[in-house]
């Protein structure tokens, strides 16, 4: 529970992204249309599509409507801003943009936010922030919206979700860096920006069987066998690559990541300590890694292995596979 | 003065209600047959004294005779006729179009605001509709009963009535709905208005709007293409909503009939075969005056009124602009009575769910998602209808009169109707607000079975975003030249993460009159509406006047519109990976899944119920935390107190305590607190090191936290 020094303004402050535009260099504005700013997802896409110019300034335009009580002059809180706020941690870039009223009564706000295409790698989180002069002392923020925004601009669709970054390739033939793996089905590599899982064709037969549409009951029944183990695999590293690098407080507290770690933890630690709030089961999952607590590293394997599985449907589909394969082999008794 | 009729017609139809002939009168006034009968072919005029003494004979006055705008009251009273049972024995329980639909408030509105429409009269102002509930009690009751002659009627609701309703599921309806009005001392008349409509123009018997809403089943008399009624089967809604079977009528006529247009009265009952002191009746019954023409002298035909008789059937018309007034006696509401929330121990009699309340709110509800689009104007286009609803209690306004709102009631489609009548589209959505606009093809195929061919029709496809009042979001709404919602269905596969909106598809005339293809297309859509009108499909006349596969060409309309719809609000999902790439991917999604909170099985930690903090003198941070401490948690492990300085990102330093305090249902013992086993709340007090903290408390957030077990802090 958080105490502040100061008054702090209680209720909602709701804002929104109302629409967008992009330019390219020397040529005018153009509307980006509202199928690409999904309010339902929060999300703005402005990567790259079929007919998006490859622009590199984009504006968007925030309205915010703010409590009654916090523009009260006889309230403790003066000069009142609404600050559109964006910011990338992977470029560590913050924009910050000061919405102006557009009522008569100063509660409705709104502004235009400009953004720069090379300031920003991947998805940026946009937050509105409520700042006044509180007792005297200016700028203090005396609220923050729950609301936030993400503005992507590698992908095209609207979605908060992000797919992990799936490449059917060539080991064999490929980098180099996958030619020493070439015996590998698959390979999942968590580096980058996403993870990324890269499929071997070189593998025989394997690049046919995932990418095939339908084939015959065996087929299926394989294909799908092999998806959730894939999956299972993926889920597995990408935990401990989330787990390997944590930010530390003082006292010991390990503090949730941004960005794709922070998502794949908060998904699976409920499935790793089912009876804990997710702050509680990191700190465990953490000591248990770095060996201050009784359980160990290694008992802490099954219960990642569980939620992995679990995640990729393993279960599920292994008893579908194991229903199926009855099937086939009564048919071929038959 | 003008007479509002000829003398001589008046005059011969005055001694047929009086019952006398020709020779009857000249006897009376001591003249000669041949000079009455040149009154009554025109060939002569009475003079001033002969008229005074027809006057006397007819017991009226010169100036009715002199204006001879109505009926001199000599006639047969006006009464009930029952259509005697068939003579070759045959019975009907029944109306059968009664039973093409619900007895619901809100398919009446639909049906009888369609049909006024239809009959809208100056095609370039508004129909003006009006629903006006009546509730009846005590003396205002009596003397509606009265009015309408209820003693010569209840001997035939007491024939159905008589054996518990085992007749049939009419029968069972008429006995609740007696036993409501008799033992509740409370009848409902729902009113009907409609004004800028033709009126039941046409003879008693003829074909005109007249035999076909009052005598007729199943003729609609409309034969405009556009028209939204198709099957004359609409109608049947108004004596399905009554109760007892019975519907008056007022009509103010656009063509004169008999030299009048205003006041022409009938009623209309609808009852099962029946037996009544020993003579059988077929069930349909008219109030009217007994017809000296007929066949049968007591057939009633429609009459001329006064205008004392029509305020006592509580059918008065507001203005002289024609139109017909339908008064449904005893009104019930079928679908009402599904959400109950009245009390159910007053006994199955208790039907508080028939309230006028709650059917005025049924039916400002329907006629606003029925007809929006009717009622929607822009630009230079009137809208096609006005409607309201108002309710009384015997004589007293209840609920004033409320005018139907499309802008209210369904805002974002009202929206797309009046910026497609203004020609305010724009082709992609850039801002919330606008209304994008496409075109859809259809192609109408050609008359006769020919499969091949047809006639290209553009109709034209509205987007925008939705608003909460619409309803359900992500739907698409389609109809034709009346503008009355014809299928209402879901958008197919949208994304998630796909903006809510609203489509409407104009198809037909509806598209603007100068649409190519619009007179085909609105004549093959009208063909393929069954009789609720509530859907575009498979029609026996589709088969038989286009071809037995014309109705795919509906479908491959709605494919269209659905495609055009997704075009404008969804991102397709990317084409540029492969089968296989896309389907582990699906696979593996991380962020954005519905946040199901697990709920911890029980809480092992007590939870901060309040903080109570501020900076004291020396500017430390002085905390009053009450901790609240459920029945799972462990009491014998310690729990730590944690503050820490609330930053915006990364680690937060801690604030370190100088001093840690118990309250209440706990104990401090090394910087730790031990709960009172079986205590449900705890309070303790703490104080930062000030000669710890790295910033001025003044200037930062304080985050207070619990711990399990002894702190790892110093």
């Amino acid at each position: 529970m958080k105490v502040y020094p100061y008054r702090r303004l209680t209720g909602n402050v709701s804002w929104r992204v109302e629409s967008a535009q992009l330019k390219v260099e020397g040529e005018p504005w153009e509307d980006v249309e509202t199928k690409y700013v999904s309010t339902v997802e929060r999300v703005v896409a402005l990567g790259p599509d079929e007919d998006r110019p490859d622009w590199n300034q984009a504006r968007l335009r925030l309205s915010a409507g703010l409590p009654a009580k916090a523009v009260d002059a006889a309230g403790p809180w003066q000069d009142v801003k609404v600050i559109a706020v964006l910011t990338e941690r992977a470029t560590n870039s913050r924009t910050a943009v000061e919405l102006s009223p557009v009522s008569d009564d100063g509660r409705e706000r709104t502004g235009e936010l400009y953004i720069h295409r090379c300031d920003l790698l991947d998805r940026a989180s946009l937050a509105v922030h409520v700042v006044a002069t509180v007792d005297h002392v200016p700028g203090r923020v005396i609220a923050t919206s729950d609301v936030e925004w993400f503005v992507d601009v590698i992908e095209a669709a609207p979605s908060l979700a992000r797919e992990l970054d799936v490449k059917l390739i060539g080991f064999a033939s490929g980098a180099s860096r996958l030619q020493r793996f070439k015996d590998s089905p698959w390979l999942v590599d968590t580096t980058g920006r996403i993870p990324a899982v890269r499929v071997n064709t070189d593998f025989d037969g394997l690049g046919d069987l995932v990418g095939a549409d339908g084939g015959n009951g065996a087929e299926k029944t394989v294909r799908e066998l092999l998806l959730a183990q894939m999956c299972s695999e993926v889920w597995t590293a990408v935990f401990h690559s989330a787990v390997g690098d944590l930010e530390i407080e003082e006292d010991g507290t390990p503090l949730f990541p941004h960005g794709w770690q922070g998502e794949v933890l908060r998904e699976m630690l409920p499935d790793i300590y089912p009876d804990r709030e997710p702050e509680g089961a990191l700190r465990e999952v953490h000591a248990a890694r770095t060996g201050a607590s009784a359980t160990g590293w290694g008992e802490l394997q099954p219960r990642i292995h569980f939620a992995a599985s679990r995640r990729a449907g393993v279960p599920r589909t292994l008893s579908t596979t194991i229903r199926d394969l009855e099937r086939l082999t009564q048919g071929n008794d038959a | 003065m003008e007479a509002a009729e000829d003398f001589g017609p008046w005059l011969a139809r005055q001694l047929r209600n009086a019952g006398k002939t020709q020779t009857d009168l000249a006897e009376e006034l001591g003249m000669t047959r041949a000079a009455v009968s040149a009154w009554i072919v025109g060939r002569s005029v009475p003079r001033d004294e002969t008229i005074r003494r027809i006057a006397e004979v007819l017991k009226t006055d010169l100036e009715t005779i002199h204006t001879r705008s109505v009926d001199a009251q000599a006639g047969l009273p006006v009464s009930w006729y029952h259509r005697p049972a068939h003579a070759d024995g045959g019975r009907e329980y029944g109306n059968a179009a009664a039973f093409a639909f619900e007895a619901d408030v809100s398919v009446l509105a639909r049906e009888a605001t369609q049909n006024s429409l239809d009959a809208r009269l100056d095609r370039t102002k508004a129909v003006r509709v009006r629903y006006t509930l009546h509730e009846l009690t005590g003396e205002a009751l009596a003397r509606f009963r009265e009015a309408v002659d209820w003693e010569q009627l209840l001997p035939h609701y007491q024939a159905l009535t008589s054996d518990h309703g085992k007749q049939g599921k009419v029968s069972r309806t008429i006995a609740a709905g007696l036993r409501d009005m008799y033992q509740r001392d409370r009848l409902v008349l729902l009113r009907v208005d409609d004004y800028n409509a033709t009126g039941l123009t046409g003879g008693d018997y003829d074909d005109g709007l007249f035999a076909a809403v009052v005598r007729r089943q199943l003729d609609s008399h409309k034969t405009d293409a556009g028209a939204g009624g198709s099957y004359g089967l609409g109608k049947a809604t108004l004596w399905a909503t009554s109760r007892l079977g019975l519907v008056l009528i007022n009509s103010t006529l656009s063509e004169p009939h008999e030299g009048r247009t205003e006041r022409r009265l009938i009623g209309r009952l609808d009852l099962p075969w029946h037996e009544v002191d020993g003579r059988r009746f077929a069930g349909p019954a008219w109030f009217g005056r007994p017809d000296p023409d007929a066949a049968s002298t007591d057939v009633a035909r429609s009459w001329w009124a006064d205008e004392a008789t029509v305020e006592k059937l509580y059918l008065t018309r507001e203005s002289a602009a024609p139109g017909t007034s339908f008064l449904i006696v005893g009104a019930h509401d079928v679908a009402s009575l599904a959400p109950v929330t009245g009390s159910v121990d007053e006994g199955e009699g208790a039907e508080d769910d028939d309230s006028v309340h709650r059917m005025h709110a049924r039916l400002v509800d329907a006629l606003g998602r029925n007809f929006w689009a009717a009622m929607t104007s822009g630009g230079d286009h009137e809208p096609h209808l006005k409607a309201s609803v108002c309710t009384y209690r015997n004589g007293e306004v209840l609920i004033a009169e409320e005018r139907v709102d499309p802008a209210v009631t369904q805002p974002s489609r009202t929206r797309a109707l009046r910026a497609f009548l203004e020609g305010d589209t724009v082709d992609r959505l850039t801002t919330p607000g606008q209304v994008a606009r496409a075109t859809v093809r259809l192609n109408v195929p050609l008359h006769g079975g020919q499969v091949r061919g047809g006639v290209p029709h553009e109709a034209v496809l509205l987007v925008t975003h939705a608003e909460d009042a619409d309803g359900p979001p992500n739907r698409l709404v389609s109809m034709r030249g009346n503008r009355m919602t014809v299928k209402d269905s879901a958008v197919t596969n949208v994304p998630i993460g796909t903006n809510p909106f609203q489509a409407v598809l104009l198809a037909g005339r509806a598209a603007g009159r100068d649409a190519p293809g619009a007179e085909a297309a609105e004549e093959f859509l009208r063909a393929s509406e069954p009789p609720e009108h509530n859907k575009w499909g498979r029609t026996e006349e589709l088969r038989l006047t286009y071809s037995p596969s014309a109705y795919r060409r509906i479908a491959a309309l709605t494919t269209a519109a659905n495609n055009s719809v997704r075009d404008l609000v969804a991102v397709p999902r990317a084409k540029r990976r492969s089968g296989g790439e896309a389907r582990i991917a699906g696979r593996l999604k991380v962020g954005g899944s519905t946040k199901k909170a697990r709920p911890t099985r029980a809480a092992a930690l007590p939870e901060l119920d309040n903080v109570d903090a501020l900076i004291d003198t020396s500017g430390a941070w002085s905390v009053t935390v009450d901790l609240r401490v459920s029945a799972g948690v462990d009491t014998d492990r310690p729990v730590t107190p944690v503050a820490k300085f609330d930053v915006r990102s990364g680690p937060r330093p801690a604030a370190f305590w100088k001093e840690l305090v118990a309250v209440s249902g706990c104990e401090v013992v090394d910087g730790a607190l031990h709960l009172t086993p079986g205590s449900r709340k705890a309070v303790f007090r703490g104080v930062t090191d000030v000669s710890r903290h790295p910033v001025r408390a003044q200037l930062s957030g304080l985050v207070v936290e619990l711990r399990i077990g002894k702190g790892e802090q110093a």
